[in-house]
């Protein structure tokens, strides 16, 4: 068999929470990500999804960067670095939001967290983190006829102490999980908070700062931001307590596929990558603040705007066992077999696969029918004639019948 | 699990020979790596293997594997069920969760397969 390999581990960093990971999954579960070992599945991928829709699931996201920008320059830095409004984020208030380059293309996709008009946390994609870093340097740097020298500072602050990693409680249960897990006299206020809210719990036992964000489309969903060397305690508290509330913890598996479920973008599958797929193609025209005054990538993003070509869809297709799993790069064909784009995403979820496509705009509405062909796996199937790369607008057979979806899944 | 009566690759494939004819199948490493199985592509019957020539290819909902015969042959039998019920590799991967049976061209098959002693020591420095 190929792929499944034994490899060396050595030369990837660990989270704070590796021991746990070894002693849950097993150093077998456990993979590279982004420069991090983490576990694929704990008890199952489809299991872990049905608890993150049915009751809650941790995630370990402590590898994912959490940037401190402070400073009196705060503000104005990450409204000119971002596309969506810094200037209209209240405290206690975060958004979702782009940093393009000079091209309009996507650096990476963030969610930006206002504390104080001074003081933001910017949580970035793992696997971006270096150049997210240097990126912003490099602002700093030469734009300093906008900001004065130390009037913004930047920090990666995983590594500081006091500092703030990142873990994601998600599900219905996550709110009285919760409950468990911080002084009463804020569980008014948690029970009141609203998506994008931030809630500070500084009490003299826990400093823990809960944002209504996450990455699997649940309503009731949290990142949690501690600091790194009380990050353990917090996992194991959580799972210690809650196990009556069915909380589990959950590994990349399924944070893959509650995230296509949910329809939300992949940086390097939904976002950028070889398309270049923009915050428009992708289905975020309202993270894009075109009449912000200036933030970097605003002349080509804007130009863009009017004339992209192709925009991401949410499918469904058949999953039983025995029907071959969707893999990126298959061919999204409409009613006349032509292929429109092609797959960037995909998950089996029960008897279903869902799956995220790049296909031309116009082409396809909700609840048309649609059909996929399988691009070749292998060099014995290319032999046979079925193409590893299908291009637009070749005519093809179709292998499997499906459905368009709405851009979005309620949940 | 590293059964006794059978021969191994280090691409976790396994054979088990039995006069002029090989059963062949993945290992157990291989099935808990891919997790679970969604879908197998077998040979065709009478279809001709090489040792480590493309035998077939095995998917999970996160992994996609080319599976490489151990053996040289011709196919004699392949194990239909597995195209409806894939997931038989993953509760039975030395058993019901067999590929094809294949005739053997080679005297002697064997030598270029691990014993399960090698196979062990081979998953134990691979950790």
């Amino acid at each position: 068999m190929s792929d499944i390999q034994c490899s060396s581990t050595d030369t990837v960093n660990k989270t704070v929470l590796y021991d746990r990971h070894l002693a849950l999954a097993g150093k077998s579960r456990l993979a590279p990500f982004a420069g991090y070992l983490l576990p694929l599945w704990y008890s199952g991928i489809a299991a872990e999804h049905k608890a993150v829709r049915t009751a809650a699931g941790l995630f370990d996201v402590t590898h994912m960067c959490v940037l401190g920008v402070t400073g009196p320059a705060a503000l104005p830095f990450l409204d000119y670095l971002t596309t969506n409004s810094v200037a209209a984020l209240t405290p206690g208030r975060a958004q979702y939001s782009y940093i393009l380059d000079d091209h309009g293309h996507v650096l990476d996709d963030i969610i930006v967290y206002c504390l104080d008009p001074s003081r933001y946390m910017v949580v970035v994609n793992a696997a971006n983190t270096q150049k997210i870093k240097a990126w912003s340097s490099h602002i700093l740097n030469t734009r300093t006829d906008l900001f004065a020298p130390s009037s913004v500072t930047v920090l990666d602050i995983r590594h500081e102490s006091p500092g703030r990693v990142d873990l994601a409680l998600q599900g219905p249960a996550s709110l009285f999980a919760l409950f468990r897990i911080i002084p009463s006299e804020y569980h008014l206020r948690l029970e009141s908070l609203k998506p994008f809210e931030l809630l500070h719990v500084d009490s003299p036992q826990l400093d823990l700062i809960i944002a209504r964000t996450g990455y699997t489309g649940e309503k009731i969903a949290f990142e949690l931001f501690i600091d790194p060397s009380k990050a353990t305690w917090l996992w194991d508290a959580i799972l210690d307590l809650c196990r009556d509330l069915k909380v589990i913890p959950c590994g990349l598996g399924a944070r893959d596929s509650l995230r296509i479920e949910a329809g939300l973008p992949l940086y390097g599958h939904e976002l950028d990558g070889p398309d270049l797929i923009s915050p428009y193609q992708a289905g975020y025209p309202w993270a894009v603040k075109l009449n912000k005054s200036e933030f970097i990538g605003k002349t080509a993003i804007t130009a863009h705007a009017s004339s992209f070509r192709s925009q991401i869809v949410r499918l469904s297709f058949p999953g039983e066992k025995g029907i071959r799993p969707i893999r990126p790069g298959d061919a999204v064909l409409d009613n006349f077999n032509t292929c429109i784009g092609h797959v960037t995403s995909s998950a089996g979820i029960q008897d279903t696969q869902i799956a995220l496509a790049l296909v031309l705009r116009g082409k396809i509405e909700v609840d048309q029918p649609i059909a996929l062909y399988y691009a070749s796996r292998n060099a014995a199937q290319t032999q046979l004639g079925r193409l590893p790369k299908p291009e637009q607008g070749t005519k093809l057979e179709p292998d499997l019948k499906g459905l368009v979806l709405p851009r979005f899944a309620k949940f | 699990m590293v059964p006794e009566n059978l021969l191994y690759t280090r691409d976790h494939e396994w054979a088990r020979i039995d006069g002029d004819t090989a059963t062949v199948g993945i290992t157990d490493h291989a099935q808990e790596a891919l997790g679970d199985i969604t879908f197998i592509e077998l040979p065709k019957v009478s279809q001709s293997l090489a040792v480590h020539g493309f035998l077939g290819s095995v998917e999970s909902s996160k992994a996609a594997s080319d599976i490489y015969s151990p053996v040289a042959g011709s196919v004699t039998e392949i194990n239909k069920v597995l195209t409806v019920q894939p997931d038989l590799i993953n509760k039975d991967c030395y058993g019901a969760g067999w590929l094809c049976r294949v005739k053997l061209t080679d005297k002697d098959p064997s030598k270029n397969l691990l014993t399960p002693a090698q196979y062990q020591q081979f998953l134990e420095s691979n950790p």
